[in-house]
């Protein structure tokens, strides 16, 4: 027999004990793995769509908590083209816009791009046609989201009471653009009564040796500049990382993801030490006999953290096992579906089942060291 | 190494006293006991006259209030580590047994080995399963203690005190729980395994046929050595261990 399998047996002999506080951790787990890796992969998702169309800057007006939020006045795009480095410049518009959904509606992430956004260019038509000049009332869907409502190339999608002709499908590789939809600048700045303004630029350098420095100077030229509309102060542009890392609607979801983490994490410790406690108290005569015939304390503490941290441990793996179902069946929902993929955040994973060990070790210690107190004669007596 | 100790005990208690403080209790009232190597001493007494404390002291399960226990003439109170000593150095039996519920016959034998001289899984198994064939259990190897007699759980236990191979064994009213034919059966099992491994062996006992059988036969009372008398004059084997 190996001392493992002794602390094996030791943690099935109630079975039933067992498998509820392993239970209970299993879903303190889940939560916390479940959150931790839907903004985990929100965040790698809104980074990919800059990363991947070769944006270097993101330029919003200063002092905005997101880019929602922000409100630039569309010509200065001209401006930050004329700057020396810029390669090319993407005016947005960004509406989170109420989309009739048979009889109810949804909250759909609205894009609004002028023709020479080079965005479009990253845009898969999967059916029908790009937006060309002269296109009036209508729109492009992504993929996630012409499955969502159902709609095909020549159907009609009613946008904030105004219908518009679905004229193409396309997919882009981050998810909430598949969860999206595309229509002209000036149709979107129409419907959110924005005339004029844009949420943010983005921003592509030219391709050179010493690219970090140009990108730099690019940066402090753009924050340079005056914001038209003068309702806010001026302007802000930051790297694409450093933008993602400031968006405070991710802010809100990680730090809401440790928050539950916390909580999860006290619970489960509370759970432990309770179920340990028990265990120890109920073998006093026991662990008696293992000091008796030589063990030492140490091997009662390991043996005691080690029992610990399998019933963690064993929670942990149930509850990531819960947690990938339990995204996988939250991406079939239509509202949740446009924003984020099925995937797992490996980091999330990894974090979730690292924070249970230390659970189990945590939880495991009180009683690791009330059970090697024991003297052996003491226990021995012990009724 | 104390000179007034003689070279030739396996273990000596030297004038040890104990007293339990709650209840106010003078266990052991500075006690001398010397155990030869391969001898077998029998201790006995009224009930509360503290054979079992003594016992506890020469097992290094606890420790003298005054006075020296010695094991091959170095003091127990200066050896650095006192669990390895009892997994190596002392057999324990017990009168309830004592064995491990969830765990087999043969795995209740191997716990001692996990301090004893480094095995592998394999030839603690393998050990642990020449010991009970020793005692007459093989056939039980894979049986947890519920599941046995209490004669067949005393010869599990006595397996498992004899699992480091120790030169001397501690047992306290190893017959205690037994009737009288299994107790005859369990007391032949143990003499005839301390005269073949040639290992020392101290048991606590009511019985007088028990105290008839060793080579000496210390008597307690009141914590006081009574009468301490050898009932064997052939020489015990010093040899050896
Ligand atoms: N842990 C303890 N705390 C307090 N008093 C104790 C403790 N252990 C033993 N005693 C007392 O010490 C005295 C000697 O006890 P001990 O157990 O050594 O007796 P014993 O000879 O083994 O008796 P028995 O034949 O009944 O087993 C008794 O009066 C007992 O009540
Ligand atoms: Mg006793």
């Amino acid at each position: 027999m190996r001392f493992s399998a002794f602390m094996v047996k030791n943690v099935v002999r109630r079975r039933t004990r067992a498998l509820l506080t392993s239970f209970g951790l299993a879903i303190s787990v889940g939560a916390m793995v479940a959150l931790l890796s839907v903004s985990d992969r929100f965040k790698a998702a809104t980074l990919e769509s800059f990363r991947g169309r070769g944006v270097d800057l993101v330029v919003i007006a200063a002092g905005t908590p997101d880019q929602l939020n922000s409100e630039l006045d569309e010509a200065l795009a001209e401006r930050i083209r004329a700057i020396p480095g810029v390669q090319a410049v993407g005016a947005g518009l960004i509406e989170l816009i109420e989309v009739q959904r048979g009889k109810n509606s949804s909250s759909v992430l609205v894009q609004g791009w002028p023709l020479d956004n080079p965005a479009f260019r990253a845009l898969k038509i999967l059916e029908g046609r790009t937006l060309q000049p002269g296109d009036v009332h209508k729109i492009l869907l992504g993929r996630t989201q012409a499955e969502n409502l159902g709609k095909k190339v020549g159907d009609t999608v009613i946008v904030q009471k105004v219908p518009f002709e679905v004229i193409g499908i396309y997919e882009s590789f981050t998810v909430y653009e598949n969860g999206g939809m595309v229509l002209l600048l000036h149709e979107l700045q129409e419907l959110s009564a924005r005339q004029g303004s844009v949420t943010g630029f983005s921003v592509v350098c030219d391709n050179v040796a010493n690219k970090e420095q140009l990108v730099q100077q690019v940066k402090a030229a753009i924050e340079a500049l005056p914001n038209a509309t003068k309702k806010r102060s001026g302007l802000s542009a930051m790297a694409t990382q450093d933008y993602v890392d400031s968006m405070a609607l991710l802010k809100v979801a990680t730090a809401m993801a440790w928050i539950v983490s916390a909580v999860a994490m006290i619970i489960g410790v509370i759970g432990v030490l309770n179920t340990m406690i028990m265990s120890i108290l109920e073998r006093v005569r026991e662990i008696g006999i293992l000091r008796a015939v030589g063990w030492p304390r140490r091997r009662i503490i390991s043996m005691v953290l080690g029992e610990s941290v399998l019933l963690s441990f064993s929670g942990a793996v149930l509850g990531v096992f819960g947690a990938i179902v339990v995204v996988k069946v939250l991406v079939l929902l239509p509202q949740v579906n446009g924003f984020i993929d099925g995937k797992m955040s490996l980091i999330a994973i990894a974090q979730g089942i690292g924070i249970t060990v230390l659970i189990g070790l945590i939880g495991g210690a009180y009683p690791a060291i009330r059970a090697a107190q024991l003297t052996p004669t003491e226990a021995l007596r012990h009724e | 190494m104390n000179e007034a100790i003689p070279s030739e005990y396996l273990m000596f208690a030297d004038s040890v006293c104990k007293r339990y403080p709650d209840g106010n209790v003078q266990a052991l009232h500075e006690v001398s006991v010397g155990i030869r190597p391969g001898e077998f001493l029998a201790i006995m007494g009224p009930s509360g006259s503290g054979k079992s404390t003594l016992l506890n002291l020469l097992g290094a399960l606890d420790r003298p209030d005054a006075g020296e226990v010695y094991f091959r003439g170095e003091p127990l109170s200066k050896c650095r580590n006192l669990d390895q000593f009892r997994a190596r150095q002392i057999g324990f039996v017990f009168q309830s047994f004592f064995l491990l519920p969830t765990l087999t016959a043969c795995e209740n034998v191997q716990i001692p080995m996990f301090e004893g001289p480094r095995l592998t899984d394999v030839q603690r198994v393998r050990r642990a399963e020449e010991l009970l064939e020793l005692v007459g259990m093989s056939h039980r190897r894979h049986h947890r203690p519920m599941q046995l007699s209490i004669g067949e759980r005393q010869r599990v236990a006595l397996a498992r005190a004899l699992a480091n191979d120790p030169p001397l064994l501690l047992a306290d009213e190893p017959t205690g729980n037994l009737d009288s034919q299994t107790a005859a059966d369990i007391m032949d099992l143990l003499v005839t395994l301390q005269r073949d491994r040639e290992m020392a062996m101290v048991i606590v006992t009511h019985s007088p046929e028990i105290g008839e059988r060793a080579d000496r036969l210390v008597r307690l009372r009141d914590g006081r050595i009574e009468e301490d008398r050898l009932l064997r004059l052939d020489e015990p084997v010093l040899a050896g261990r």
